[in-house]
């Protein structure tokens, strides 16, 4: 400035001067502001910029997949994406009205085209201007390229901003009803509900803590810190003992069989005998858990655990093989019966056939209530409760799933009285649950060991480390080797010809087993129901090399009432499809004189037997009723007969009835005397005698 | 010679503005101290503007380095401009103030005629092929250098109303009105500002200065009424804690970054509200400077852009003419007013405008409008400490015009001269002159 007159470049300076001290005011005002905010508010800020991404955790890692144990998955988490928007993204930097309306107009048209929205509601939606909206959720594949490419700047000149796709966890059950009520299912907010989802729940869902602080403002995860990490949060992968080809096989039949009976439920249970594995584990009426909004709360209840009853006759196994083991029955020594009437106490107790002297063999064979209680009293009340309890009744198995019952042996924990011990001997007055009774007979099969049942056979995390491994478990030595081959032979004979349970002999195989038919006691008058029984069978096959162990329990039949006649077919269909899966053959062991007589060819068994081998290997036979048949039987003349005697003649005939209506027989198909397979069904329709 | 004839004109100018450069600038360096502070500013920005926007970078563009690469190559050309420009003698860009000025003013009418190219709802810039450039960035320098020379071409004349005051207003409210049209109201404060500031420094009468600042407070008013998005934005701002998930979201988010800082901060590339606010590496890079690097690092902050301001008003107080002083300071006004408004909107003080930290801020043209600033002042700063230059320069026709004082007076020669002690005497020296 020296080319200034001094007077004026005094001035300009004296200016210049007086401007910079308004950008140092300025400044100084800015920088106060700063500290206000940072060093006086700062630790506010901080936990409410904290508050803010911790809040922002929405999205759980991937839960983990469940396979049956040939690795099919059982249930899946699959990301489906969604699409959210924030408007207020979207025309950020927009100025004016017309201009935001102009170009949420045209995103509104390339959204909507791109995934076949209504446009006018799309955008209605987005002039709401509001940070968070959900435009469509669960989008297909091409649906999210297409966002994808939308809001790419690289292959978009003019991109959609404001978009976001993120993955919903979305839980799927690729086999539908099958294992349902075992599984469980997820709720929307990522919370297991009922069974395995919810009683592994903390295994399967991962871990959420350690993602906070990592996801930007519209709620994505944009930290994952390689894919370790992410696979450091995912849930834990189970792997099932179920098998399931059987389970496919048990679900079938357990849903032909309450239609047929008109059961009110039913349960199953298959298990490997000699590691306590669950093959298969059924109750009806199942659900689809991909759908359970649309069930009933009692149809995804675990009945094989939930559900206690009496169980009846199959608890004379038990007894027996107690009173065995303690030394008080010789094996060949014959009990009086008292021809079917016997008079304890006050009570009378009564069987159904009529006998003066039963071996303990016969006892079993036509379930003799008065003999199973007389060799209970010679045992007395502890022996024969720490019997049952050495089985495994009144304790839980230790499944993982939620709700098992105990089971009740005593019922208000003091020791039972003589007419109870005789009771509790054909299983009354007591209460058990399929599983336990499927486990406790396991032991007499496997040779007296009595197991945990496994069900989870590995669990593994997201990068292939083994969690847990089912390893069997045993709990217990309930009875000798000894001991428990005797009751394995006396139980072969239940099964045989003038046993209670012929329905459930496989052909080519000798099968071990006990019917039960117990009449449920009326919670309205404290008595017995005259009408209302569970009928079960539990057995094993084959008998001398046990490799599968099936309780069916069949809770109160409309049609029909005799375990042997209702739940033995049940055993017989599920038994010959498993071994057919499990590519057991009949072993070398000589059919039995009565199995020989029974069928029309042995060499047509043997072929048939021989022949599905190659139907095993598919995940489920094509059949339901139709295992194929050795031997054609002739369809029985039900004509004019009640629906129960009609389903019993039938049944008899070994054939498996369908029933329309209610009443009197009027007709049925095939026509009477028509030589069918045995198993097929015939279609009997009722009508009510006018 | 030619300046025998502005002499003529305007005899109280000793060095004209179209004065040939002069000799042995070459052999003055630049202010050390202000090129320091510009390298280390420009340098700065380009590490912000990473931590700032690698996660934007990689969820739009899957490269966390997207914003990086780009800023860099800018600071590569800023720096080339920067060191290129301050080779200049300033006087040389005397003769381009108009083709610039009308050239700039050119482009902005080409924004929003329709030429420009949409981006984020604004036409805030033109594509000249592959280069966006944003006019309004050149528009601050534009107006700054024409003021400067025009002033200084006016002179005392600069109080008058009608030559001193109105043109230059009329020429900046064009210039403001252009940028209101993108809409661009950042830019048209700052425009403003400038302009205020310049008038004030030369001279202009105090009482047309606050009248036009009334009637440009007026006119704001009406401008931010006139526009319901604006005066909704006005509102949020002032209650932000309603608004902190609408119209507020931005600032409220920029000060919960500040304050998230804390007073040392949470380490550079450690801050996580880039993940909740918006553009955080372009006019809210201030906001993850506070977080980063805390209160200490906004204090650093604002001491170097102080220390910008601090020489580049010495460049003004020591330039040569009056030309080079109001270009100097005009210059320094730009970068201080931008990083004091930008701050201030970072921190919630004034609500949100859309202006960018000089140097910092993510942006080519921003970046490189401001390094070709800083180039020039450099240069001013180049030539102005040293009195013994204009001796030299101006030394040949002195004797023509004023033989009989300049005979008397024994000038040491150049190279002995210490610049710093020696400019205010040579001041004196000079008024002696004209005395």
């Amino acid at each position: 400035m020296r080319n200034l007159d001094p007077e004026r470049a005094k001035w300009i300076r004296v200016r210049i001067g007086i401007l910079s001290g308004i950008m140092a005011l300025g400044l100084g005002g800015l920088v106060s502001g700063a500290y206000r905010v940072q060093v006086e508010d700062g630790a506010q800020w901080k936990e409410t910029a904290e508050n803010q991404r911790m809040r922002r955790l929405h999205v759980e890692p991937k839960r983990g997949t469940i396979h049956d144990r040939n690795g099919s998955p059982l249930a899946v988490t699959v990301e489906v994406p969604s699409l959210s928007v924030d408007v207020a993204e979207m025309i950020r930097g927009v100025e004016g009205q017309e201009a935001q309306a102009s170009v949420l107009k045209d995103a509104s048209i390339r959204l909507a085209t791109a995934l076949t929205l209504d446009l006018n509601e799309t955008y209605a939606k987005l002039l709401t201007k509001k940070r968070f909206i959900w435009l469509k959720r669960r989008i297909s594949g091409d649906e999210a390229q297409a966002i994808r490419d939308m809001s790419d700047p690289k292959k978009n000149p003019h991109p959609v901003r404001g978009l976001n796709l993120e993955g919903e966890g979305h839980r799927y059950y690729p086999s539908r009803e099958l294992l349902g009520p075992v599984l469980g299912f997820v709720a929307p907010d990522g919370l297991g509900k009922d069974g395995l989802e919810l009683y592994l729940d903390e295994e399967l869902k991962g871990r959420i803590q350690d993602v906070r602080g990592l996801r930007d403002r519209t709620g994505r995860l944009i930290f994952s810190e390689g894919k370790t990490d992410s696979d450091a949060l995912a849930g834990h992968d189970v792997t099932l003992t179920i098998d399931g080809g059987i389970q496919h096989v048990v679900e079938q039949e357990l849903d032909a069989a309450q239609r047929t009976y008109e059961t009110k439920g039913a349960s199953l249970v298959v298990v490997d005998p000699n590691t306590g594995e669950i093959l298969a584990l059924a109750s009806t009426p199942g659900y689809n858990p991909n759908d359970y909004g649309a069930s009933e709360v009692d149809a995804r209840r675990d009945r094989v655990v939930t559900d206690r009853f009496e169980p009846g006759s199959v608890m004379k196994v038990f007894t027996l093989a107690t009173a065995l083991s303690a030394g008080v029955l010789k094996p060949t020594e014959p009990i009086f019966c008292e021809h079917g009437t016997f008079q304890l106490g006050n009570v009378t107790i009564h069987d159904t056939h009529l006998n003066d002297w039963l071996t303990p063999t016969q006892v079993l064979a036509k379930s003799s209530n008065i003999g199973a209680l007389k060799i209970a009293l010679r045992l007395g009340e502890p022996q024969l409760y720490a019997g049952f309890r050495k089985f495994g009744f009144g304790e839980t198995t230790g499944l993982p799933l939620p709700g098992e019952a105990t089971g009740v042996l005593r019922p208000k924990g003091r020791p039972w009285f003589e007419v109870e011990t005789a009771n509790a001997s054909f299983g009354q007055g007591i209460s058990v649950t399929t599983v336990q009774l499927a486990m406790a007979l396991s032991a007499i099969a496997n040779g007296g060991r009595l197991y945990e049942p496994i069900l989870v056979k590995k669990m593994q995390d997201a990068r292939g480390n083994i969690i847990r491994d089912g390893v069997p478990k045993a709990r217990r030595d309930v009875i000798s080797a000894q001991v428990a081959h005797t009751i394995t032979e006396m139980l072969t004979a239940v099964v045989e010809d003038g046993g209670t349970g012929v329905e459930a002999a496989v052909p080519g195989f000798r099968v071990a087993g006990k019917t039960a038919t117990a009449q449920k006691a009326d919670p309205a008058t404290g008595k017995y129901s005259e009408d209302k029984y569970t009928a079960s069978f539990i057995g094993f096959v084959p008998a001398d090399k046990p490799r599968l162990v099936i309780a069916v329990v069949l809770d109160e039949p409309m049609i029909g009432r005799y375990g042997g006649d209702l739940a033995g077919p049940v055993f017989r269909r599920v038994a010959e499809a498993s071994l057919r899966y499990l590519g057991v053959t009949p072993n070398s062991t000589a059919p039995r004189l009565s199995q020989v007589t029974r069928e029309n060819d042995p060499a047509d068994a043997t072929l048939a037997l021989l022949k599905p081998q190659a139907v095993a290997a598919m995940p489920a036979p094509p059949s339901v009723f139709g295992p194929p048949a050795a031997n054609a039987v002739k369809v029985p003349d039900a004509a004019g007969l009640a629906a129960r005697d009609a389903v019993r003649q039938v049944t008899a005939a070994g054939l498996v009835p369908e029933i329309d209506g209610t009443g009197r027989l009027v007709r049925q198909w095939p026509l009477p005397g028509t030589r069918v397979p045995k198993g097929s069904a015939v279609r009997l329709v009722f009508e009510p005698a006018s | 010679m030619r300046i025998a004839n502005i002499k003529l004109h305007k005899p109280q100018i000793l060095a004209p503005l179209d004065a040939q450069p002069t000799r042995n600038a070459e052999m003055t360096g630049v202010d050390p101290v202000l090129a320091a502070v510009l390298v280390g500013l420009i340098g700065f920005g380009v590490v912000m503007v990473y931590s700032a926007s690698a996660v934007q970078a990689t969820t739009q563009y899957h490269d966390a380095q997207y914003f990086l690469k780009k800023q860099a190559s800018y600071a590569v050309v800023s720096l080339i401009a920067l060191f290129a420009i301050s080779r200049i003698d300033y006087h040389r860009l005397y003769k381009l103030t108009y083709p610039f000025l009308v050239g700039v003013g050119g482009l902005l009418l080409a924004c929003i005629v329709g030429l420009g190219h949409r981006g984020g709802g604004a036409t805030r810039w033109i594509s000249l092929g592959p280069v966006h450039i944003q006019p309004a960035e050149m528009a601050k320098l534009a107006l700054v250098s024409w003021l400067a020379y025009s002033l200084a071409k006016k002179a005392e004349k600069v109080k008058t109303f009608t030559v001193g005051f109105l043109p230059h207003l009329l020429v900046a409210g064009v210039f403001m009105l252009l940028c209101m049209k993108q809409p661009d109201f950042g830019s048209a404060v700052v425009l403003l500002l400038l302009t205020f500031t310049m008038l004030f420094v030369a001279g202009a009468k105090v009482g047309y200065i606050l009248g036009a600042s009334l009637l440009g407070a007026v006119f704001a008013v009406f401008a931010v009424m006139s526009k319901s998005y604006r005066y909704a934005r006005y509102l949020a701002w002032l209650n932000m804690d309603e608004h902190r998930q609408d119209l507020a979201y931005q600032p409220f988010q920029s000060v919960m970054s500040f304050g998230a800082g804390g007073a040392w901060g949470t380490g550079l590339g450690r801050g996580l509200q880039t993940l909740y606010l918006p553009e955080a590496h372009n006019d809210f890079i201030a906001a993850i400077i506070g977080e980063e690097l805390g209160f200490v690092g906004v204090l650093c902050l604002s001491a170097t852009f102080l220390l910008l301001v601090v020489r580049g008003v010495r460049t003004a107080l020591r330039a040569p003419d009056d030309y080079g002083s109001y270009l100097a300071f005009g210059i320094s006004t730009m970068f201080g007013v931008q990083a004091l408004l930008n701050i201030a909107v970072a921190l919630a003080i004034l609500p949100t405008k859309g202006l960018t930290l000089p140097f910092i801020s993510f942006g080519g043209s921003s970046l490189i409008m401001n390094a070709t600033a800083a180039g020039v002042l450099l240069s001013i700063s180049r030539q102005g400490p040293v009195d013994a230059r204009m001796e030299t320069a101006v030394t040949p026709p002195a004797p023509r015009v004023e033989p009989t004082e300049k005979k008397g007076e024994k000038a040491p020669a150049p190279s002995d001269l210490d610049p710093d002690a020696f400019g205010e005497p040579a001041l004196d020296d000079a008024s002696s002159e004209l005395a």
